[in-house]
């Protein structure tokens, strides 16, 4: 299955395999941080508003898509407020993975991660801190990086294959 | 002079954040005025931005979310964007903290901030990384230098300096003095701890939904 995530609302990029689509629908709220995902309801958020089973998204997914306004190198507030809510993919125990501290995996699937980020002005430091970002969320999923591409406008992306 | 203390962490209390602006404070509180700011939301107030417009320095201490900023500091930086300050000689710093032990984990979630600064038209100071930031609210408190905090206390003696001074630090990445491996064996007690505390079992930390 194939999981994207997008900050767009009226999202119409065809996909050929079976997938799910998290966009905004609806107001997210932000993850506070209370490790609840964890300690009360291991795997799911705790937080009630219809974005707090992605980290179960992930544990079904082969690839997962992130679709994304650059902001400063970074995924738009949206996108990582997905990704922030679904910190239960992981475990709360620790590895050590290439000689630094990661979590251990609570699922066996290997995620494969893509990222198409879109905004006007993407400077090449931003695109640069985008790539190395998405590398170190492949680090932490114990996943791996399969595409990091970059667009003008929303429009362009209408050409891409998912 | 007028330093922002910014917390930018979502916990209203007890945010390993907060006890970072508090140490830091103990360097600063005697050369400059502070202003205490608090992002604990996704949205800045005019009232903050007001504060924020009179401050020569701002220095935001966040957790590491997901290898980056998180999700409600992302958007009160897009809006500080937007809000195009009068106040264009104001220098940003960053101190991020990590529950991973290694402190260069936060690189990036510093180097977002950094390019922040570029398209708001602020000048970047410089950061600490902070690893082991997962025991840091949970610790006594114990003299200035010292004890497992002293290599943070070292970091946040220099980038004072440094924000005093309205000059720039290369990013100084830090970690707890204390080893790794005793460190992650006591996160692992307390995740244990926990969700017994909760009314769970030891075992419930793995499950894996169908």
């Amino acid at each position: 299955m194939k999981l994207i995530i997008t900050d767009i609302k009226d999202f119409n990029i065809p996909i050929q395999e079976e997938h799910k689509i998290i966009s905004p629908q609806g107001d997210i709220r932000n993850c506070i941080g209370c490790f609840g995902c964890w300690v009360k309801t291991p795997g799911k958020c705790v937080i009630h508003d219809g974005y707090e089973e992605t980290g179960i998204d992930m544990s079904k997914c082969t690839e997962m898509i992130l679709i994304s306004e650059c902001c400063y190198g970074s995924v738009s507030p949206f996108v990582k407020a997905v990704q922030d809510r679904a910190l239960s993919y992981i475990h709360p125990d620790f590895v050590i993975r290439k000689g630094e501290m990661h979590h251990k995996r609570r699922y066996e699937n290997v995620i494969s991660i893509s990222a198409y980020f879109y905004g006007d002005n993407i400077t090449e430091t931003e695109k640069e801190t985008a790539r190395n970002i998405i590398e170190a969320n492949a680090d932490n999923y114990c996943g791996l990086v399969k595409n990091v591409q970059f667009y003008k406008t929303v429009k362009e992306l209408e050409d891409i294959t998912l | 002079m007028k330093i922002a203390l910014i917390n930018g962490s979502p916990k209203v209390n007890n945010s390993a954040s907060g006890v970072i602006l508090e140490d830091l404070k103990y360097y600063i509180s005697e050369k400059a005025e502070i202003l205490d700011i608090d992002f604990h939301k996704s949205v800045v107030s005019e009232e903050q931005l007001k504060i924020l417009n009179s401050a020569e320095a701002w220095v935001f201490a966040y957790p590491l979310y997901v290898d980056g900023i998180p999700s409600h500091l992302l958007s009160c930086l897009v809006q500080l964007e937007k809000a195009r300050l009068q106040n264009h000689n104001i220098h940003i710093y960053g101190i991020v903290n990590c529950g991973f032990y290694e402190g260069i984990q936060a690189e990036f979630a510093l180097k977002i901030l950094q390019n922040w600064c570029i398209k708001a038209g602020f000048t970047w100071g410089g950061g600490i990384g902070i690893g082991g930031g997962g025991c840091l609210s949970m610790m006594p408190k114990t003299k200035y230098g010292q004890g497992p905090k002293a290599p943070i206390h070292k970091a946040l003696e220099l980038i004072t300096d440094k924000i005093i001074r309205h000059e720039t630090q290369e990013n100084n990445y830090v970690s707890v003095a204390f080893p790794r491996f005793l460190y992650k064996m006591a996160a692992e007690m307390g995740w244990r701890q926990l969700i017994k505390y909760n009314g769970g079992k030891a075992k419930d930390l793995k499950k894996q939904w169908k």
